[in-house]
């Protein structure tokens, strides 16, 4: 009755937590210390920043965490102001029932570099009342003072027989019937993200039946945006207005992210050559492209117009 | 003070060049004060060559005038003040008629809000009123549906030797000395201008010297800015870079100007190649812009500039003998017309943030399971529930509501487990009272505290102080957000006041 299963499924404390052993030993004792210094969680999408953040700052604060506790996504429209004041508004009170407060920060790599030095003021303003939770995808893209104010923790993707192991604890509690195969096939596409291998388990379990090799197949294609191989299609064939437009209805109104665009071209590319459709010469060019396009969305620039620009090389 | 304003010509007769047109408005006036309404007049002409300066002058015909611009926000809230009301209701005196002077109807400011040419439009149909409009470009799409309510007046640029013929005069009262032939420079430089003409001489002449020709080779003058068409048409016909840099000159957000070459690059290149060069140019740009924003170091924006500019115009082999109707880029167009869309996308987004801390990103990443997943009744209801979804969020992930039949069903398995989960608490509560009574206190404390995050609909089934700890038990790592959240809905109102406020300022003026 609580909705998606990587909710339900979040482990509340922090030795329930998969993987990340080293890390979690070393949080233990900021908790037996009943102190932290300010902390940053680095590492790739699903493999347990936040929980591991909300877990510790339960077992530190205690009962009264909720109380002592911001949580805020920097990344999130809404602009390095709004941010500010509300952790201004929430440091100025002191920490009730706890010995001090925490705010967690999410996917702090994507704000600017403007923004980052508030933000440090903000950080050693408080640093009586508060400790920082940093959490982001990319260490490199925080500036030196935040970094150097932090302990910094590396999460690692997590093992494929640890999400294994936790698949199953989830298929037995709810009921279901799950083949080694089924949950092999799982984490094969998760690569190492647990939030995306729960959501696999949980949207192929929704269909009723056992989850096999096959029916993981088919939510993982149906997941897909649907569009990509028509898009590829318009394009070979010198379409490129066309495919431009299926590009751009693609993102605007699924809001396909473009890394997400980046990786379903390429698995369609690859696909292509593998089944002996696509040139392998024409491939590797396509492939350079594509890596070319990949890094510079991961440098800060436009994903729209780079996938433009990549669509052209198939024409 | 500018030579511009303390030259700006005070009658009709001063004003140089568009002799038919001045006759035109001369009847149109007359038959205003006469007190035979007429058509709004529509202006429509390059910058610089008389436009809001004949606006004034007929300004002075009439008692009153309010001059609204079109890119000023505060506008809006004058339009209705001012002329909202005043506009649509016509004195007794018959020439007591107020001008309403609207500057820049085209003006590119905000995105592709078609609110606003009906606002404007619906003010030129209630309006008894003098109205002049005034916009540089006659084929914006911003302007079509007020075409044909209007009396167009096209204005042509002023021929330089009436611009020359100016500057002696005004260089004859200013004492400024000045060689012909470098007057007749800055006539022909400034391209029909008269203002950048003004502007340019008063710039160069500060000093006790002649004005000669070489001073004003040496100038390029801001003036000399062409607006954002002209900019793609340079770059996309033209192979000079020399040319291409000057046509890039637009006051203009540079990655505005690199979406519109963007857009047009495949509509005029015809070769593979050339596009994949030239898109290639603008990935290049869209870098260094990227680069620029985030490091905030603007000094990449050359790089970028000549990336879209040089870059892109170097990319065909030779220039193209067509005519190519510049567009706006599609992409605007299609997330204005599907605002509707994303504002729904983004309102889940939230939910599923608060929920389950999460960024929108992610959770907009998560929508394709959630797809599979709202296949299941049972499902779509537990999902839905879990994140008080609206009937229309849930539509966005399956076309049929979910059956009354499985709603009773889920909404009755709630309540029973409800119950088996007080009872269970219940008799925790009890056993902890046998064994350790002193612990009781701090059981029921926070009972105290998530009242406010009490869902609603919950407290008139039960009593509250059963409940309360169960809540805390069962919905632990929610409640903070839920806090939030209520938090948020009470501002919500207000929010959507401002921003429907907002929304509705950019709107009249930005379609």
């Amino acid at each position: 009755m609580t909705g998606p299963w990587v909710e339900k499924y979040r482990p509340q404390t922090l030795e329930d937590i998969v993987g990340q052993k080293q890390i979690i030993t070393r949080l233990e004792k900021y908790v037996g210390e009943k102190s932290m210094p300010n902390l940053m969680f680095t590492g790739p999408a699903g493999v347990g920043k936040t929980t591991t953040a909300l877990a510790l700052v339960k077992s530190i604060l205690g009962e009264y965490w909720r109380q002592n506790f911001l949580e805020l996504n920097a990344s999130d429209a809404r602009g390095i102001d709004t941010v500010r004041d509300r952790i201004k508004n929430f440091c100025r009170l002191k920490p009730v029932g706890a010995p001090f407060r925490i705010i967690f920060l999410d996917e702090v790599d994507n704000m600017t570099k403007d923004a980052q030095h508030a933000l440090r003021r903000e950080m050693e303003m408080y640093t009586k009342t508060a400790s920082f939770i940093l959490s982001c995808n990319y260490s490199s893209k925080i500036i030196d003072p935040i970094q150097s104010r932090c302990a910094i923790f590396r999460f690692a993707p997590i093992k494929g027989e640890e999400i294994a192991q936790r698949l199953r604890y989830i298929c037995e509690s709810e009921g279901f019937e799950a083949d080694d195969k089924g949950l092999e096939t799982i984490v094969y596409f998760a690569e190492g993200d647990m939030r995306k291998a729960v959501n696999v388990l949980q949207a192929a379990a929704s269909e009723g039946e056992a989850i096999t090799e096959e029916s993981v197949y088919e939510v993982v294609s149906k997941a897909k945006p649907q569009d990509i191989g028509n898009m590829i299609n318009k394009a070979l064939t010198g379409d490129f207005l066309g495919a431009r437009t299926i590009l751009r209805e693609t993102m605007v109104l699924q809001g396909t992210s473009g890394e997400d665009m980046v990786s379903q071209i390429y698995s369609e590319v690859s696909k292509r050559v593998s089944e002996g459709k696509m040139e392998a010469d024409f491939y590797i060019d396509l492939i350079e492209a594509i890596a070319d396009c990949d890094f510079r969305i991961r440098e800060g620039a436009n994903p729209r117009i780079q996938l433009e620009a990549l669509l052209t090389k198939f024409i | 003070m500018l030579w511009t304003d303390k030259y700006r010509p005070q009658t009709l007769d001063e004003v140089v060049g568009n002799n038919k047109e001045k006759e035109i408005i001369q009847n149109w006036v007359r038959n205003w004060k006469n007190g035979n309404p007429q058509q709004p007049l529509l202006l429509v002409g390059p910058p610089g060559i008389g436009k809001t300066t004949l606006a004034l002058v007929i300004a002075k015909e009439f008692s009153e005038s309010i001059e609204l611009n079109a890119s000023d926000k505060r506008s809006q809230d004058i339009i209705k003040s001012t002329i909202g009301e005043s506009s649509s209701s016509k004195s007794l005196f018959g020439d007591e008629y107020k001008l309403i002077i609207m500057d820049e109807v085209d003006g590119i400011h905000g995105t592709n809000d078609r609110g606003g040419v009906k606002a404007i439009g619906e003010i030129i149909k209630n309006s008894k009123h003098p109205m002049i409009l005034i916009a540089n470009d006659f084929y914006s799409k911003r302007i079509t549906s007020i075409k044909t309510k209007c009396t167009v007046i096209k204005m042509a640029k002023v021929r330089s030797p009436s611009i020359r013929k100016a500057l002696k005069e005004i260089a004859q009262k200013e004492e400024i000395k000045a060689n012909p032939k470098a007057l007749d420079l800055i006539a022909k430089k400034s391209n029909g201008d008269m203002r950048s003409a003004i502007n340019t001489l008063q710039a160069l002449s500060d000093t006790d010297e002649v004005l000669e020709p070489a001073d004003v080779e040496n100038l390029r003058t801001k003036d000399d800015r062409s607006d954002i068409f002209n900019a793609i048409t340079g770059v996309l016909k033209s192979k000079n870079p020399q040319h291409v840099r000057e046509a890039l000159r637009v006051d203009e957000d540079p990655t505005l100007v690199m979406e519109y070459i963007a857009e047009n690059i495949p509509r005029e290149y015809a070769n593979k190649n050339e596009i994949k060069k030239a898109y290639e140019n603008i990935a290049k740009a869209d870098l260094y812009f990227g680069r620029a924003q985030r490091s905030r170091n603007y000094g990449y924006w050359k790089y970028a500039s000549d990336f879209m500019g040089i870059g892109v115009s170097s990319s065909k082999k030779q220039t193209y003998k067509k005519f190519t109707k510049i567009q706006t880029p599609t992409i605007f167009t299609l997330m204005g017309r599907n605002r509707g869309k994303r504002n729904l996308r983004d309102g889940i987004a939230e939910k599923m943030s608060v929920k389950m801390h999460i960024s929108h990103a992610i959770a907009i990443s998560m929508f394709p399971y959630l797809e599979i997943m709202f296949k299941n009744d049972e499902l779509a209801w537990e999902i839905s529930d879990f994140l008080e979804l609206e009937d229309t969020e849930i539509k966005r992930f399956r076309k049929k509501v979910i059956p009354k039949k499985v709603i009773k069903k889920m909404e009755a398995k709630k309540a029973q487990m409800r119950v088996e989960e007080r009872d269970r608490r219940f008799e925790e509560l009890q056993n902890q009272m046998m064994n350790a009574p002193e612990e009781i206190a701090i059981e029921e404390e926070p009972a105290e505290e998530p009242l406010p995050f009490e869902i609603p609909g919950l407290d008139d089934e039960k009593e509250i102080t059963e409940e309360e700890p169960q809540q805390i038990k069962e919905k632990e790592p929610e409640e903070e957000p839920q806090k939030v959240k209520e938090k948020e809905v009470e501002e919500k109102p207000e929010k959507e006041k401002a921003k429907k406020k907002t929304d509705k300022q950019v709107s009249l003026f930005s379609f």
